[in-house]
C-alpha cells in the first residue's frame, strides 16, 4: 500500500473540512480523487503531506507513519499543487534545476533528469524564458516538470488542468498516463469527471469532506440504480409521446430538447429495444438514436442529490 | 547549496532597484567630498596683492630696497600719481593698497629721524594688516643695521636684510593633523552609509524572504527531502554574504575617498563600527522580509524604516541640532549609536581609554539590537510555524 489514511478529521474552526475520511492508494495504480469544489481535495492532500495538522486519524505513506520530519519519504514523493508554484526570478531551466537539487544533487545525474523533464513536458523552447512570459498552458507544464524532474515513486497531482487550454490539458494527461505506465503511482485529484473516468484506474469520490463512493469506474457506475440515457431523434413532436413513454417499464424521465427526446432509464434489460418497439407501434418516423452509460455525474447525482458540476 | 544560489539569482533580478540606493550614495558622498575638496582648507598659498608704490623721494638704495622686497609678495602695479586716478584704482580694487614714499624719506630715515610711510587702503581690508607687516619688518630690519653697523655700505646692509626677510615662516595649521572638513567629510561619509546600507538590506533580503514566504513556494520547499535546518542555513548564510558584500562595496569607497587614513586606527574604528551595524541593520531588514508581503509594503516599509531611523538619529542632520526628545526616540535605534560612535570617531586624536570604553561600549548597544532582533525573529517565524 502506497497511501493509507484512515478516519482522517480536519476542522477549521467550526467547519469540518474533513470528515472522518480513509482512502487507500495501491502501488502502480492512478487513484482519482473526485469531488466539487470546496469539497475537501486539496485539504487531504496537505495533511497527506503534512503540511497541514489534523485533528484524528492516521496517515501511512509506504507504511511509514508520516510527519514533517520523514524525509526518506519525502524523497520518494513528486508534488504538483493547485497552484503553480514556481520562482518568478528564475528561468524555466533553473526552476526545474533547483526543485530537482533538493532530491538529487549529483550534477550530472540531475542535469539529465532536468533535460529529461524538460522533454517530458515539452517545453525545450523556452527553457530560457522566465515564467511570466510563459503561457497559463505552458506554466502549468513548468509546474508539472518542476515536480517530476526527480522521477518520484508517487507524484501527488491537485487539480494541474484547472485553467489550461484543451491542448496543454491531453498533454498533460497523456504525461500521467506514461508516468504511470513507467512506474508512478499516482494520486490525482479533480472535479472534472470527464478527465478521472479517462485516465484513472480507481476513484474515490468526495463530497463535504466524506468518501461517498470508492471503486472502478465500473464498480462506481454498478453501485447506482440508474441505467443507460438514451436519445432519439424524431421528426414530430407531441406531448402525448412524453405521456406514452412515462408508462414503459424502467424509464424514469423524459424530455424533449428541441426534436430529440431524451430518456433516462434505471437498470433492466432492453429498455432501448421497448423504446423504439414503442415509438414503431405508434407509427412515428426515428433518426439517429444513441445510448449511453452512466456517467460518474449520474453516480455523484445519484447519492448527493446534487450536480457534481454547478 | 540550491536555496543559496537560488537566493543571489533573486537578489540580481531585484539589482535595479538595489544599485538606485548604491548610486546615489556613491554620487552624494564622492560629491561632497571632492567639491569640498577644492576650497583650500587643507593647504595654505600665499596670494599676491595687488598694490601701487608711490616714489616722492629721491631714489635711494633704502626705498629701492623696500620696492624690491614688495614685488616679492605682491603685484606693483603702475598708477599715474594723480589723487583721482588712484582712487578709482581702490574702488575698482585693480589696487588694494597704496605706498606713498614721502619726500626726504631716505634721507631722515637715515639720519635716525621720525619717518612715516603715507598709505592708502581700502576700507576693512585683511590684506592690509599683511602689507603693514611687510613694510615694517623692512624697515625694522634696516633700522637695526643702520643703528648698530655703523659704515656699512648701503649695498652691504641691503643684501643683509634681504637675507634675512628671505627667512620665511613655515605656515602650519592649528589642528594636530586635519582640518575640520575632512573629519567631517569622514563622519558624513560613515553615518550616511548608514542610510544606504540600511536600504540596500532591506530591499535585498525582504525581496529574497519574501519569495521564500510565499505559501505556494514554501509548501514546494517543505514536500521536499531538504531539512528545516539545512534550508534554513543557506538562507541566513545568504543574507550574511549579501549583508557582508553591500558592507564592502559600500565601505571601499571609503578607501578611495580618504585614503590611508582607512588603514589608521580610526579607519579600522569605522570599519568595525559600520560592519556592527550592517549586522544590527540585517537582523532587521531578516525581521522585515519575514513580515512583509508584499512588494509595495516593502517600498514602504524600506522608506519608512531606512529613512526615518536616519533622521532620528542623526545621519542626515547633525545629533547637536536634534531636540533632546528626537534623539531620545533615536536612541532605541542602532543607527543612533552607530552614528554617535563616528562622530567620536572622526575627531578621536588621542585614543584616552575613556573613550575607546565609550566607543566599544556603543558598539555593544548595537550587538546588544541586533541580538535582540534575531531572538524576536526567530519567537515570530517559530510561531508561525505551529500555527495552523
Ligand atoms: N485555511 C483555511 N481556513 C479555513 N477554511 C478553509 C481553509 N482552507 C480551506 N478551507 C475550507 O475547507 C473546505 C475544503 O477546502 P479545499 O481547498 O480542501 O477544497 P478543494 O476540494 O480542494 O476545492 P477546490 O476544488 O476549490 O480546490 C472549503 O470549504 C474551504 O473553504
Ligand atoms: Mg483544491
Amino acid at each position: 500500500m502506497v497511501i493509507k489514511v484512515k478516519n482522517l478529521v480536519k476542522r477549521y474552526g467550526d467547519l469540518i473540512a474533513l470528515d472522518h475520511l480513509s482512502l487507500e492508494v495501491k502501488e502502480g495504480e492512478i487513484f482519482g480523487l473526485l469531488g466539487p469544489n470546496g469539497s475537501g481535495k486539496t485539504t487531504a492532500i496537505n495533511c497527506i503531506l503534512s503540511l497541514l495538522k489534523y485533528d484524528k486519524g492516521t496517515i501511512e505513506v509506504y507504511g511509514r507513519q508520516m510527519s514533517p520530519d520523514a524525509y526518506d519519504i519525502k524523497r520518494r514523493i513528486g508534488i504538483i499543487m493547485q497552484n503553480v508554484a514556481v520562482f518568478d526570478e528564475l528561468t524555466v531551466y533553473e526552476n526545474i534545476d533547483y526543485f530537482c537539487g533538493l532530491y538529487v544533487r549529483d550534477k550530472k545525474r540531475r542535469k539529465q533528469l532536468v533535460d529529461e523533464a524538460i522533454e517530458f513536458v515539452g517545453i525545450k523552447d523556452f527553457v530560457k524564458f522566465y515564467p511570466k512570459k510563459l503561457s497559463g498552458g505552458l506554466l502549468r507544464r513548468l509546474n508539472i516538470a518542476c515536480g517530476i524532474a526527480h522521477k518520484p515513486d508517487l507524484i501527488i497531482l491537485d487539480e494541474p488542468t484547472v485553467a489550461v487550454d484543451p491542448q496543454s490539458r491531453n498533454n498533460i494527461l497523456e504525461g500521467i498516463k506514461r508516468l504511470n505506465s513507467e512506474g508512478a503511482t499516482i494520486l490525482y485529484t479533480s472535479h472534472y469527471m470527464e478527465e478521472v473516468e479517462e485516465i484513472c484506474t480507481r476513484i474515490a469520490i468526495m463530497d463535504k469532506g466524506k468518501i461517498i463512493a470508492s471503486g472502478t469506474k465500473e464498480e462506481l457506475k454498478g453501485m447506482i440504480n440508474s441505467g443507460e440515457r438514451l436519445t432519439v431523434e424524431l421528426f414530430k413532436t407531441d406531448s402525448s409521446i412524453i405521456d406514452g413513454v412515462l408508462n414503459l417499464p424502467n424509464i424514469v424521465s423524459a424530455e424533449f430538447d428541441g426534436n430529440l427526446l431524451i430518456v433516462r432509464s434505471i437498470k433492466g434489460k432492453n429498455n432501448l429495444l421497448k423504446l423504439l418497439d414503442y415509438l414503431k407501434s405508434r407509427d412515428i418516423d426515428v433518426g439517429k438514436v444513441y445510448s449511453e452509460p452512466p456517467t460518474l455525474n449520474d453516480v455523484f447525482l445519484e447519492i448527493t442529490g446534487k450536480e457534481l458540476r454547478d | 547549496m540550491q536555496v543559496f544560489k537560488a537566493f543571489f539569482k533573486i537578489i540580481v533580478k531585484n539589482l535595479g532597484q538595489i544599485l538606485i540606493y548604491i548610486v546615489v550614495f556613491l554620487s552624494v558622498t564622492v560629491a561632497l567630498t571632492k567639491l569640498n575638496n577644492t576650497a583650500d582648507y587643507t593647504g595654505f598659498t600665499e596670494t599676491k596683492v595687488n598694490i601701487a608704490f608711490i616714489n616722492n623721494d629721491e631714489d635711494s638704495w633704502l626705498v629701492e630696497g623696500l620696492r624690491n622686497q614688495l614685488l616679492k609678495h605682491t603685484n606693483i602695479i603702475s598708477v599715474d600719481d594723480d589723487t583721482r586716478k588712484l582712487q578709482d584704482a581702490l574702488f575698482f580694487r585693480e589696487v588694494e593698497y597704496i605706498v606713498r614714499i614721502p619726500h626726504g624719506f631716505a634721507e631722515k630715515f637715515l639720519n635716525k629721524e621720525d619717518v612715516t610711510i603715507e598709505k592708502t587702503t581700502i576700507p576693512n581690508s585683511s590684506r592690509e594688516i599683511y602689507i603693514d607687516m611687510l613694510i615694517n619688518k623692512y624697515l625694522n630690519t634696516a633700522k637695526a643695521y643702520i643703528s648698530y653697523s655703523d659704515g656699512l655700505s648701503g649695498e652691504t646692509i641691503l643684501s643683509q636684510i634681504e637675507k634675512d626677510l628671505a627667512q620665511e615662516t613655515k605656515v602650519s595649521m592649528a589642528f594636530p593633523t586635519d582640518n575640520i572638513t575632512l573629519i567631517e567629510q569622514r563622519a558624513f561619509f560613515f553615518n550616511y552609509l548608514a542610510y544606504a546600507l540600511f536600504a540596500v538590506l532591506i530591499l535585498g533580503v525582504s525581496s529574497v524572504m519574501m519569495v521564500f514566504g510565499k505559501p505556494d513556494l514554501k509548501r514546494r520547499n517543505l514536500c521536499s527531502p531538504l531539512r528545516q535546518r539545512e534550508m534554513n542555513f543557506q538562507l541566513i548564510i545568504g543574507n550574511v554574504s549579501f549583508a557582508v558584500i553591500t558592507w564592502l562595496l559600500l565601505s571601499i569607497t571609503g578607501f578611495f575617498l580618504f585614503g590611508s587614513y582607512m588603514l589608521s586606527l580610526n579607519g579600522l574604528l569605522f570599519m568595525l563600527n559600520s560592519l556592527l551595524f550592517t549586522f544590527a541593520a540585517l537582523s532587521i531588514s531578516f525581521l522585515i522580509g519575514n513580515v512583509v508581503k508584499t512588494q509595495n509594503a516593502m517600498h514602504a516599509v524600506t522608506n519608512v524604516v531606512a529613512l526615518g531611523t536616519s533622521f532620528i538619529s542623526g545621519v542626515f542632520v547633525p545629533q547637536d541640532l536634534l531636540s533632546e526628545s528626537v534623539l531620545r526616540i533615536g536612541s532605541f535605534t542602532p543607527t543612533y549609536w552607530y552614528v554617535v560612535n563616528n562622530n567620536t570617531i572622526a575627531n578621536l586624536v588621542n585614543f584616552s581609554t575613556e573613550k575607546l570604553v565609550s566607543i566599544f561600549g556603543n558598539m555593544l548597544i548595537m550587538s546588544g539590537f541586533t541580538a535582540a532582533i534575531i531572538s524576536i525573529t526567530l519567537v515570530i517565524t517559530k510561531q508561525r510555524r505551529t500555527s495552523n
